[in-house]
């Protein structure tokens, strides 16, 4: 009997968070559906989102400076527009990791000589950034970009090494 | 040895840009609505009398196509703080209503056309949140509220 309330209040709390996440994510989704058209279109000519702007889209300073002024409106308006950028960034890098996974994939395909080792590599690091982006998609509606910083910042160093490595292949091929 | 040359007049160009015009601009925001102002909305490309009569045509586009994207990268990378901050130097250096600005840019927001061709998707947004926030700062500020000092 313990065992199907334990049962119960687990997935009623499994409902609630997801009540909770859907509500917080719908407005940002609505805005992420008007530029993933634009960022699928622009995938090849896309240039990278510097450190600094990523820094500065997940950091805490400007909450606590909105924070000051002791508006609810404010502090709601600044956090549905924060999420709905840094929403978009994790978009945007999950299509740049298709994007370096795909040149990669032609790569290994023209390449006679390849390396296990690397190629394992490369894909660990593929699938660990995707489970990041679903990570941070998730979560950035939940508790707020802020609290996702080195995450954010620990995903876009994977990401610019899996470029680099992917680079790398390439012209040695 | 073709590149070095051409590179020199675009230099020139942006140097003077910036010696005579950009620097008696009192922010950075009013720097980039300047430098936006001088793009074309239908073919997007850049064109400035004078720097055009001093320097080359092409030299000249090109100076303000890379003022343009470098003033915007500085305004983009701001903080919210200071944003603010360049919002109001500008609205007092408009010789408009700030009230009256801060309406009209609310409902129409102006400031998209500022975003230069090719910039980073995430930048542009960025940027433009950024100043939507910052001017729903300026308007709550602007309200009168006895409850604040």
């Amino acid at each position: 009997m313990t065992g199907a309330y334990g049962a119960l209040f687990v997935g009623a709390l499994l409902l609630f968070l997801i009540l909770v996440w859907l509500r917080a994510n719908l407005a940002q989704r609505d805005d992420l559906s008007n530029h993933q058209a634009l960022l699928s279109h622009e995938c090849e000519n896309l240039e990278a989102c510097p450190q600094e702007f990523v820094s500065r889209i997940f950091e805490a300073e400007d909450l606590k400076f909105i924070s000051r002024f002791e508006s609810p409106h404010l502090q709601n308006f600044f956090r549905r527009e924060r999420n709905a950028v840094a929403l978009l960034w994790v978009q945007e890098t999950t299509t740049a990791i298709r994007g370096i996974m795909h040149q990669h994939l032609e790569t290994s395909r023209r390449s006679k000589d390849l390396h296990v080792a690397t190629e394992a590599k490369i894909f660990a690091q593929y699938a660990q950034l995707r489970f990041l982006c679903g990570i941070l998609f998730v979560s950035i509606g939940l508790v707020g970009p802020q609290k996702l910083r080195g995450v954010a910042l620990y995903a876009q160093e994977l990401t610019q090494q899996l470029g680099h490595a992917q680079l790398e292949l390439d012209s040695a091929q | 040895m073709s590149a070095s040359v051409k590179l020199v007049p675009v230099q020139d160009a942006y140097d003077d840009l910036l010696r005579r015009t950009l620097s008696k601009i009192p922010c950075n925001l009013g720097r980039l609505i300047y430098l936006a102002s001088t793009r074309d909305y239908n073919s997007g490309a850049y064109h400035h009398e004078g720097l055009a009569a001093r320097f080359h045509e092409d030299a000249a586009r090109k100076a303000l196509e890379v003022a343009h994207r470098q003033v915007f990268h500085l305004v983009a990378a701001i903080s919210l703080e200071d944003l603010v901050s360049e919002l109001d130097v500008y609205l007092k250096s408009s010789h408009e209503s700030p009230e009256e600005v801060v309406r009209t840019w609310q409902k129409l927001e102006p400031y998209r056309i500022a975003v230069p061709t090719e910039v980073n998707p995430t930048i542009a947004r960025l940027f433009i949140s950024n100043l939507r926030l910052a001017l729903a700062i300026l308007r709550f500020r602007q309200e009168p509220n006895p409850s604040r000092p």
